[in-house]
């Protein structure tokens, strides 16, 4: 069941680098502004914290800073001869998730970038 | 969950050409004589410790004794001891790959598995509907069972080390015939996971003392440098590795 919030002027979806300079620029003119992250918030501590953020196995392999695909995932294929598979996990490509951008992933900053868009 | 979800990932697998498996169920024996040749006493890696709980704390959870026998006789034919470094079976190889398949990772918790399913190109990755516990589960029954048809009624771990190089060579390139996974997605993950093991954080049950991270020269997961960089100007950073547990 979809919930009808309060409309705004302004809704930008990621609040990454890109995001976040958007929004303090807009807020300036007086419009209202949302602004929509996925994921969970992260916070320096605990989040970063270290030494735990050294954990390889568990963000670099297992990417638990990333989106979680057995939520929500993509299909892709290389070409229009090829049938479209999802992405069972993450590979080439790194999308993140929660609240922060560019910060925490570079990945991240380039879907700040595609979603907000110039 | 339960029973559709068994059927459902049934006929996909079917579809995908491999039969007979159930995921989440123990392959059924596949040849006669296979249940004797399983039936003998798991090797035991290491010593038993026994935790507070009265439950030995090197005990396999995901394992059955007879898989347990047949991951530490691939571990070792994987990354042997050698003059270079130590075997992966005395750093705990293998209870990482069983302390990884009994959490999060083995229930494919961060993987989606649902349809659409298709075989795939090899740039579309991992394309079966099993989870890795259901995987190495499936395979290793797979692998028990060529090997006993192929190699004179032995099982994996009964072969000799020579031998058991010349089945993984045969199992890695896919010439295996395995009944219900294709053998080179079951030997892809076990390399994957046999090498996480081998240079992961030691909290994970792999790379015990810091051994593998010594052999490299990594110093682990130390993260400031700021007061060694005067002492080590144009010297070698020649320190004793730290795992996250030693810097907490």
């Amino acid at each position: 069941m979809a919930t009808k919030l309060k409309s705004a002027d302004i809704v930008i979806v990621g609040l990454g680098w890109t995001g976040g300079i958007l929004a303090k620029e807009l807020a300036e003119t007086g419009l209202s502004i949302v602004v929509l992250e996925r994921g969970a918030p992260r916070d320096t501590n605990p989040d970063f914290m270290y030494p735990s953020v050294h954990d390889e196995l568990r963000y670099a392999q297992r990417h638990e800073l990333m989106q979680n695909v057995s939520r929500e995932t993509l299909t892709f294929r290389n070409n229009a001869s090829q049938t479209a598979l999802p992405m069972r996990q993450l590979g080439s490509f790194l999308p993140g998730e929660g609240v922060g951008g560019a910060r925490c992933t570079l990945e991240r900053c380039d879907l700040a970038l595609a979603t907000v868009g110039p | 969950m339960a029973d559709d979800e068994g059927v459902r990932r049934r006929d996909v697998l079917k579809g995908l050409g491999v039969t007979g498996a159930v995921a989440g169920i123990v392959a059924k024996t596949v040849s006669p004589g296979i249940d004797e040749a399983q039936a003998q006493p798991a090797a035991q890696p290491h010593g038993h410790t026994m935790a507070r709980n009265g439950q030995a704390a090197d005990a396999f959870r995901f394992f059955t004794p007879p898989e347990a026998a047949v991951v530490v006789a691939l571990v070792d034919t994987l990354i042997p001891k050698d003059d270079v470094g130590p075997g992966g079976v005395e750093v705990g190889v293998p209870m990482f790959i069983d302390r990884e398949l009994a959490g999060a990772y083995g229930r494919g918790a961060r993987m989606y598995l649902d349809g659409p399913f298709g075989e795939g190109t090899p740039q579309q990755g991992y394309q079966l509907p099993l989870p890795p516990a259901d995987l190495y589960r499936v395979g290793i029954a797979d692998l028990n069972a060529w090997c006993f048809k192929t190699r004179g009624g032995k099982i994996f771990d009964q072969l000799s080390v020579a031998d058991r190089t010349m089945a993984l060579k045969a199992v890695e390139a896919g010439e295996a015939e395995f009944a219900q996974v294709p053998a080179r997605i079951f030997f892809s993950m076990l390399l994957q996971n046999t090498m996480e093991g081998y240079f992961a954080d030691s909290m994970y049950g792999g790379n015990r003392n810091n051994a593998v991270w010594k052999m490299i020269g990594f110093p682990g997961a130390i993260g400031m440098y700021g007061d060694v960089i005067e002492k080590y100007r144009n010297k070698q950073y020649d320190v004793a590795p730290k795992s996250i547990q030693d810097l907490s």
